[in-house]
């Protein structure tokens, strides 16, 4: 199997895959595609996020439907499947006397890769992860950022067609979760190999993922591009400073018939059908004498969609 | 700027990122990456590949277990005796203790360790059936075990041949023991493995496979000093099938010349401590397989 041939078969499909622990339905009836580059799948604990990546590794039988990882069946290709996929899981998974180089050359060969081969990956994704020196020391002595970064190198160490990663920026520092998911977007971006990343700040997954995944309850809210997700609402946002800017700056757009709506600090402007609201905005503000900050398009963020599906699920 | 076309400037080194580099290589099947996970687990019982402390214990362990062999070489080489002082099978008997704390304490190396530290999962999401694992750790415990069983017995078995005894008589005699060695081997790695892997503390698992193994010997040893002493030594026969060094120690009295306090007198009881033995073995196994199969689906 190339390693590249993610690009030309979807990475994961499936079809009406279902899970049933009996008193728990973790996966219900999901269809669903996920294609090359970045996923990021969104949902609250228990959505079955954790079940979906199990059972998509092989480990957990399927009770119902199907799935295929890199064009393997689940339920009779499991190996194939854990050969190809590399998986960093939400726990923790480091024994504290062995050092980053050792554990990783170790997990290299138990994925298949030859002794000398093993030696080499290990050395290279631990330059690529940013663990230099401290490689040679017991992972017991790590920081989290450290220990995210060797979970990470243990994942990539046999060049797989597929990374699962389960929550890889939980309880790091805001410089080392940057660092972390600059290092995700390497992969999906530089490397060549596709992502599944986890994570119950949706923020960053609007940061580094192509496709965003939700799932609530065992089944599929959404799947879109993470653009759609972001789609401008047809409201533009203005902000001035100035000497009671604010107040002044509203006052003159609607003397010139536009509605305005205060929203904190910034001004809303709903420009659905006037295309040249824009200049009018920047002339009336160079009019006033006062600053104009900002003047863009409201995008929504993901957590808006969750709002739309409580809404439905109300009405 | 530099020009980019000009080579690096003399006494300058410069660092080129390579960026990623995908692996072309070989993948090996799952034989060799369980031969693989065998070897790194044998090393690691003995501590190899482990932090220097962890060293410590399985050399003292192995190395006192040797030192009566090599006290017995000496012996022989300055006094010249035409016998061998301690049979080949008696010698595992004869240091069981060393070999009960040697198997309970490395036993949580293979078992609890990836239990404990979760490692168990990134075990599970690489080719290797959670059967296969199981395999590979109860093998590397074994080998370990066997190893530990078997060095004294070729140190003597060294010692007999320099001394020129009978070639034959020796090496049949030696053969007996390994074999009995194997039998032993095979049911502590079970009971120790299967202890480790139901317990995610190293204490508590070292604790429970000393206390079965060497109170449980203990008692059955007891039994049957006491069932001699009052003339009823199939009481003790039938204790004896309680614990793998009795049921050791039973074999032993039936296919040497080594004489123990109740052995099995008739050839149905020998039969029946044989097929205990295995028995014994095969359940612990068959358990430490259905463990991690649980494990894995958890």
């Amino acid at each position: 199997m190339g390693p590249r041939l993610a690009r030309v078969v979807p990475v994961v499909h499936t079809e009406r895959l279902t899970k049933d622990y009996g008193p728990v339905l973790a996966l219900d009836s999901l269809t669903l595609d996920i294609g090359p580059g970045i996923t990021g799948l969104v949902g609250a604990n228990g959505a079955g996020k954790s079940t979906l990546i199990k059972v998509l590794l092989g480990l957990v039988p399927a009770t119902g439907g199907r799935a295929e990882v890199l064009g393997h069946d689940i339920g009779s290709d499991g190996a194939a499947i854990r050969a190809a996929v590399g998986y960093l899981p939400e726990h923790d998974c480091l024994p504290p006397d062995v050092s980053a180089s050792d554990f990783v050359v170790h997990l290299a060969t138990m994925s298949g890769l030859p002794r000398v081969a093993a030696r080499e990956r290990a050395a290279e994704v631990l330059r690529h992860v940013g663990l230099a020196e401290e490689r040679y020391r017991p992972m017991g002595g790590y920081s989290t950022g450290m220990k995210q970064k060797a979970k990470l190198a243990q994942a990539l160490a046999h060049d797989p067609s597929l990374v699962l990663l389960d929550e890889p920026t939980n309880g790091l520092d805001p410089a080392a979760r940057d660092e972390m998911l600059g290092l995700v977007q390497r992969i999906g971006r530089d490397f060549g190999i596709a992502v599944i990343v986890t994570s119950h700040l949706l923020g960053e997954l609007e940061r580094v993922s192509d496709h965003v995944v939700v799932l609530d309850g065992g089944r599929l809210l959404r799947a879109s591009r993470t653009d759609d997700f972001l789609d401008a609402t047809g409201v533009l946002i203005v902000e001035v400073i100035g000497q009671d800017a604010q107040q002044r700056m509203a006052d003159a757009l609607t003397g010139v018939g536009v509605m305005t709506i205060p929203r904190g600090s910034v001004l809303t402007v709903d420009a659905a059908g006037s295309p040249d609201l824009h200049d009018l905005i920047r002339d009336t503000a160079t009019d006033l004498g006062v600053g104009l900050v900002r003047l863009h398009a409201d995008h929504r963020r993901i957590e808006d969609v969750f709002a739309d599906a409580e809404e439905t699920s109300d009405g | 700027m530099a020009d980019p076309s000009v080579a690096t400037p003399e006494g300058r080194s410069v660092i080129h990122d390579l960026g990623y580099r995908p692996y072309t290589g070989p993948r090996l099947g799952s034989g060799p990456i369980a031969r693989a996970l065998v070897g790194t687990g044998f090393r690691n019982t003995f501590g190899l590949g482990r932090s220097g402390r962890s060293k410590v214990l399985p050399f003292l362990l192995l190395g006192l277990n040797l030192l009566p062999a090599f006290i017995v070489g000496g012996v022989m080489v300055l006094v010249g005796l035409d016998e061998l002082p301690i049979a080949f099978a008696e010698y595992a008997s004869t240091t069981q203790v060393l070999l009960g704390i040697f198997v309970a304490s490395q036993a949580p190396v293979l078992f609890s360790r990836d239990l404990r530290h979760g490692t168990i999962s990134l075990y599970l999401a690489r080719p290797l059936r959670s059967d296969t694992y199981a395999l590979a750790r109860w093998s590397s415990l074994l080998g370990a075990t066997l190893l530990f069983l078997v060095l004294p017995v070729l140190v003597l078995y060294t010692v007999a041949l320099l001394g020129e005894m009978d070639v034959s008589d020796q090496t049949a005699d030696a053969a007996v023991a390994i074999g009995l060695a194997a039998l032993l081997a095979l049911s502590l790695t079970g009971v120790a493995g299967l202890i480790a892997s139901w317990s995610t503390r190293r204490g508590f698992a070292v604790a429970a496979t000393i206390a079965l193994l060497l109170i449980g010997n203990g008692i059955v040893t007891a039994i049957q000093e006491i069932a001699r002493e009052e003339g009823q030594p199939q009481v003790g026969e039938v204790a004896g099938l309680f614990s793998p060094y009795s049921l050791y120690r039973g074999l032993m009295a039936s296919w040497t010349d080594v004489e123990t306090a109740t052995p099995p007198t008739s050839t149905a009881m020998e039969v029946t401590y044989l097929v205990v033995f295995l028995a014994l073995s095969a359940a612990c196994l068959g358990g430490l397989v259905w463990r991690y199969r649980r494990v894995a689906t958890a």
